[in-house]
């Protein structure tokens, strides 16, 4: 019953935005990404390249001059916080710091008027929709019941090298009958432990990535409130819960997670868009090791199986908007001098092979790139002894560790950071021969290091505005909103 | 520990501290570990690209017409030598002035048919390279290879050097080299940049021939002076067209190309018959009934323009992929706008005869 009201909610919301859309041409671009993706970065850049006129050679419309102008226009949802863009250019731009990362959903609204290629003068509104690809993570639990979710995730955390991070909790869990009397203290104290093997998990020298629920990473304005006050439980009864459980009680509020969390985020934003980019940061997880990247591929594959992928037609946009194009990009691929690029690309493909497949056979276009949406560094090539090492100039950011150096984020360095396999399937072997990241050895040993490095310091263009460097984003925007654009 | 793939270890070089020595090409004497070269950004090495022939006659054994030909050509040079040298020394026995213009000429004559040669071969050697630029700019759309692509885009800005109106495209495209592009992207990029000037120029010239071609068969006076007419319009065009697209074809490498136009306008003239035929043959006949003259001209027209299109087809360095193929129906609404006063006035000259009867 409640999902036929949430189907009907739906369709009516699809009607009405069809018959706006009539009008007003508009595409919603949904921005996602697991945290230090690098989704705030490509946002910044893709609207700073549009506004300010960036150097997009492969971008048809842009490079062609097709395109008069394209301006921000007001945010058009009234709840959702605008995209903070002129304060992540200043970040970028002038002080050369990477912006802060999502912490919750954004949007922001460009208007580009361009020249039809026969002639006619248009418009085309695109919403940019910025949200935090850990609450795709959530959507699953649409379909789990408590006790499912509960049983996996106590599963999960039992495995290496979860298990580590997850004592604390353990211990408390161990002491926790299910069945006794409902108690907030005890709930209060599993959630904290929860959400702090969560956080262990998220370090960057593990870069794990399938941490459901997102939002007890990630809490905003619901922080402390029940809904986000419970925490997986082992139960061994079957059946429904005695009243006035402890397992009633986190029953309870798992319900009320999904209901007043999950279920408008999927109804508001989610439902709603026509063009997705997913971000992945499959740098950091081979920095991690082999166990980051089974994880991500995990993780991945459930974000994937959230679209609504298949092929517009005018019967879908009546009732239900789908996503007909989806754009996996392999961020940060400036880590990397470009003739590795595509290995990182096909290190990807393999990394959602299954899932890509599916949308495709659905009619959705899927595309793979790696891609920098602002390019902080500069090649070279190193000659060591015989050796010719494939490097990348840039300053890496303060803390950033490899072969035993330590930097201070001033220091400008060319870093070869290790050969990628040509076969991606070397590095999912899963046994430990793979390769070491940073989870299981020092800085020093590490097979992998990516390092993160510092934004570029910028030249001016003619007209006195920073061009920002990129590596493919031209390419990602033509994937994108080209075709809207002829 | 030992990888299944060739793996080095990551390393870093601090450009304060390492002894770099950045864009110098000396070596570096005295292998203390740390001390490294560092060559800022090396030209990307284009690849020696093989394409193979499979098209050319695998036919084993000796040609005997072929040999026939050859020994008769040997001979007829023979003979024409000797009668030249003859020729001169008569000359030189009569006069030794008018020998030595004798032997003049002959020598001229030596020369230049000697630059011919080299020409028509240089043309034909550049028909071929055009065309193993468009197989090879077909294959990158599909292969995306980086590498090649920069290979081939040093190799069109080569082609297209002395092309005036193509200077903004090659400034920009060459500005675009240094960044990292995927092969497929890349060819695309140079079509737009490359093409889109000589795409338009190639139209209007097809365009142009077709309408002279309509008006000439409508109001000459014989058949034989339209297919004269025609014959020589269509060879002018494909020799613009091979111009245009920088082939600079001489007179052997224009012949190949007209009949490797033909053959393509026997291939795709039947992939084409079931949209544009059809459409061609109702406007044919439409204006048929007007003016049987009209209906020929216009047929003839249209046969120009298909010819303009197939050598387009054939000559241009890059496939179409990022800009449209020009279509007939394009260049036959050119025509018939310019063609719509005439077609009035025939219509109303004909109204005319028919009050007058």
């Amino acid at each position: 019953m409640a999902d036929l009201l949430e189907h009907i909610r739906l369709t009516t919301q699809a009607l009405v935005e069809f018959g706006a859309h009539l009008f007003n041409p508009t595409v919603r671009l949904g921005v996602t990404g697991l945290s230090n993706a690098g989704k705030t970065v490509f946002i910044t850049a893709l609207v700073h390249g549009l506004v300010r006129g960036g150097r997009f050679p492969v971008f048809e419309a842009l490079a062609t001059g097709r395109i008069a102008r394209a301006y921000l226009a007001p945010q058009p949802d009234d709840a959702v916080s605008r995209f903070d863009y002129e304060n992540h250019r200043t970040a970028l731009v002038g002080k050369r710091y990477w912006p802060h990362s999502t912490r919750q959903i954004s949007e922001l609204r460009v208007v580009i008027e361009y020249q039809s290629l026969s002639g006619y003068q248009h418009t085309l509104t695109v919403d940019v929709v910025d949200y935090p690809g850990e609450w795709l993570l959530d959507l699953p639990l649409l379909t789990k019941s408590y006790e499912v979710w509960a049983a996996e995730s106590v599963r999960l955390s039992r495995q290496r090298p979860r298990a580590d991070l997850a004592k604390d909790w353990h211990l408390h869990l161990a002491t926790l009958n299910p069945e006794g009397t409902e108690d907030e203290q005890e709930a209060l104290t599993a959630a904290r432990l929860f959400t702090e093997y969560l956080r262990a998990c998220r370090d960057k020298n593990y870069a794990m990535s399938l941490l459901p629920p997102g939002r007890f990473l990630m809490p905003g304005d619901l922080a402390n409130t029940p809904a986000l006050t419970f925490a997986p439980l082992e139960l061994s009864a079957e059946g429904p819960p005695p009243t006035g459980s402890l397992w009633a009680m986190m029953r309870r509020r798992y319900e009320s997670y999904r209901t007043v969390v999950v279920r408008p985020f999927f109804r508001d934003h989610f439902a709603r868009l026509d063009r997705q980019i997913v971000l992945v940061d499959t740098l950091a997880a081979i920095n991690a090791g082999p166990d980051a990247l089974l994880d991500l591929e995990h993780a991945l594959h459930q974000v994937l199986d959230c679209f609504q992928t298949g092929r517009k037609t005018l019967l879908s946009a009546l009732l239900r908007p789908r996503i007909d194009r989806i754009l996996l990009a392999a961020t940060k691929a400036d880590h990397l001098h470009h003739t590795s690029h595509d290995r990182l690309e096909t290190i990807l493909r393999r990394l959602v092979q299954g899932a890509t497949a599916k949308a495709e056979l659905a009619g959705a276009n899927v595309d793979v790139v790696a891609l920098a949406a602002v390019r902080a560094t500069r090649e070279a090539m190193v000659r060591r002894g015989r050796q010719q090492l494939p490097c990348v100039l840039g300053v890496p950011v303060a803390g950033e560790a490899i072969a035993g150096e330590i930097f201070d984020g001033e220091t400008e360095a060319a870093i070869f950071p290790g050969d990628l396999p040509d076969d991606p399937n070397e590095l999912f072997s899963g046994d430990k021969k793979g390769f070491r990241g940073l989870a299981t050895t020092s800085s020093k040993n590490a097979d992998f290091r990516f390092l993160r490095v510092r934004p570029p310091v910028l030249e001016l263009t003619e007209n006195g505005v920073a061009a920002l460097p990129h590596i493919r984003l031209d390419r990602a925007l033509q994937f994108l909103i080209g075709d809207r654009l002829v | 520990m030992s990888k299944k793939w060739k793996h080095r270890p990551p390393a870093v070089f601090r450009l304060d501290r390492d002894h770099l020595i950045i864009d110098s090409a000396t070596k570096t004497r005295g292998s203390s570990e740390r001390r490294a070269q560092i060559n800022s950004e090396p030209e990307f090495e284009a690849l020696a690209i093989t394409i193979d022939d499979s098209t050319r006659s695998s036919r084993r054994g000796i040609r005997w017409a072929m040999l026939f030909l050859f020994a008769l050509g040997g001979l007829l040079l023979l003979a024409m030598g000797v009668a030249v040298s003859d020729l001169i020394t008569d000359l030189l026995a009569r006069n030794p002035e008018l020998g030595w213009l004798g032997l003049g000429f002959a020598i001229l004559a030596m020369v230049s048919l000697l630059v011919i040669a080299v020409r028509e071969t240089t043309a034909l050697m550049r028909l071929a390279k055009v065309e193993k630029l468009r197989q090879r700019a077909a294959g990158l759309i599909v292969s995306d290879n980086r590498i090649e692509a920069r290979a081939l885009m040093h190799e069109l800005l080569a082609l297209t050097w002395k092309m005036p109106h193509l200077a903004r495209g090659r400034a920009d495209l060459e500005g675009h080299l240094g960044e990292i592009i995927d092969g497929s992207d890349m060819v695309r990029l140079a079509e737009r940049e490359l093409m889109t000037p000589l795409d338009q120029q190639a139209r209007k010239l097809i365009s142009t021939a077709a309408t002279r071609v309509s008006v000439v068969t409508a109001v000459s006076p014989r058949a034989v002076v339209d297919i004269l007419f025609v014959f020589g319009t269509a060879l002018v065009l494909v020799r613009r067209l091979a111009f245009l697209y920088g082939a600079r074809p001489g007179t052997l490498s224009l012949a190949r190309l007209v009949r490797q136009v033909v053959m393509h306008l026997a291939v795709t003239g039947g992939l084409a018959a079931s949209d544009s035929l059809i459409q061609q043959m109702l406007g044919h006949g439409i204006a048929a009934k007007l003016s049987a003259r009209l209906g020929e001209g216009v047929l003839n027209g249209l046969l120009t323009a298909r010819l303009g299109l197939a050598a387009v087809d054939l000559i241009r360095p890059v496939p179409f992929a990022a800009l449209p193929r020009p279509t007939l129906s394009d260049i036959m609404s050119e025509i018939l706008g310019s063609f719509g006063d005439t077609e009035e006035r025939h219509s109303e000259s004909s109204l005319a005869v028919a009050e007058v009867q």
